[in-house]
């Protein structure tokens, strides 16, 4: 498991709806905490993550600012088209401090006994994080639909994962 | 280059000149210009109280305020307060940059509200006061630049406060 949106890690940016050339929607994806993108003016505002190919997707860390409501879908498909819907969350207001949120996938193990599936489910339960059925997808699509601020920033998406063989 | 977007309430009561003031300003002639920087979504709402419901419902997440009232009638006047809190209680931890425009400054004969009244309620409420006259075109784009200056503002001070953040 390593990080695969991380751009050196293959990831793009497929689509932003906000653009100020002196801060890229590429800083999303650089593993740097300290550059952001932030976005300008008026909501809803998306971006797209696409990886070099379909990945299993273990968590979803975002680190931003000023998000309210957040919704994340997800695409299996070459191109970023037919989205469905992951996770949606509202997010606490921290006044202008950095939000962290952690989303974790549920891995399932299941072991097949006379027809009846067993399925234990490992996770580890922190306050902010959600969890999520154990999924594939080759686009991430992040919707903010509100904010506290006019503008939000967001600091860094990585995503622990795999490829898919 | 960067194009920044925000959603700006333009308010008052009927017949103020809301509507005369929007198009004055959306049509100059320039509909289309290819290099900017600003784009303001002018959402030009009715100003009567039947529509008041409907109008709050396109009301969501707003950036800015422009409260527009008709200088020979007092009673807009008075309405722009009920204008003004309706249109920041969409927004209620936060103070949004506004714009309270006097209209019809051409007909200076019939005026009963002064400059002075006009400026005292606008700095109370942390507008910026503007007269103007969409049927002589006078003074019409000021509000609309001060509007797309501040919120330029806004976002240079945001952006520098993100960068503080980790």
């Amino acid at each position: 498991m390593f990080d695969v949106a991380l751009r050196s890690a293959g990831g793009t940016i497929a689509l932003v709806t906000s653009f100020d050339e002196k801060y890229p929607p590429e800083n999303i994806i650089d593993g740097s905490l300290d550059t952001f993108w932030p976005t300008t003016g008026m909501f809803p505002q998306e971006f797209i993550i696409t990886f070099s190919t379909l990945m299993s997707i273990g968590n979803i860390k975002i680190l931003c600012s000023n998000v309210k409501e957040l919704c994340i879908e997800k695409s299996t498909k070459t191109e970023p088209v037919e989205f469905e819907p992951l996770v949606e969350k509202e997010i606490e207001n921290i006044d202008g401090q950095m939000q962290r949120e952690e989303i974790e996938a549920s891995f399932m193990i299941a072991s097949f006994c006379s027809n009846i599936i067993h399925v234990i489910i490992i996770s580890c339960s922190k306050p902010c994080r959600m969890h999520i059925p154990v999924t594939s997808a080759s686009h991430l699509r992040f919707l903010i639909k509100s904010a506290f601020d006019h503008f939000v920033s967001i600091h860094n998406v990585s995503v622990n994962g795999t490829a898919v063989h | 280059m960067v194009v920044l977007r925000a959603k700006v309430i333009v308010t008052g009561d009927p017949a103020v000149g809301k509507s005369a003031l929007t198009q004055a300003f959306h049509s100059d002639g320039t509909h289309f210009p290819k290099n900017y920087s600003m784009e303001l979504y002018l959402y030009d709402s009715a100003g009567k109280e039947i529509f008041a419901d409907i109008v709050q419902q396109h009301w969501t997440q707003p950036d800015m305020i422009l409260v527009a009232y008709d200088m020979t009638n007092e009673q807009s006047f008075n309405a722009c307060n009920k204008w003004f809190e309706r249109c920041q209680a969409q927004k209620p931890n936060q103070s949004i940059p506004g714009a309270l425009v006097a209209i019809k400054t051409d007909l200076k004969q019939r005026r009963v509200i002064s400059t002075k009244q006009g400026r005292e309620y606008a700095n109370s409420k942390g507008l910026e006061y503007f007269e103007c006259s969409p049927k002589d075109h006078e003074n019409v784009e000021a509000p609309f630049y001060y509007l797309a200056k501040e919120f330029h503002n806004l976002y240079n001070v945001k952006i520098e406060q993100m960068k503080t953040l980790t």
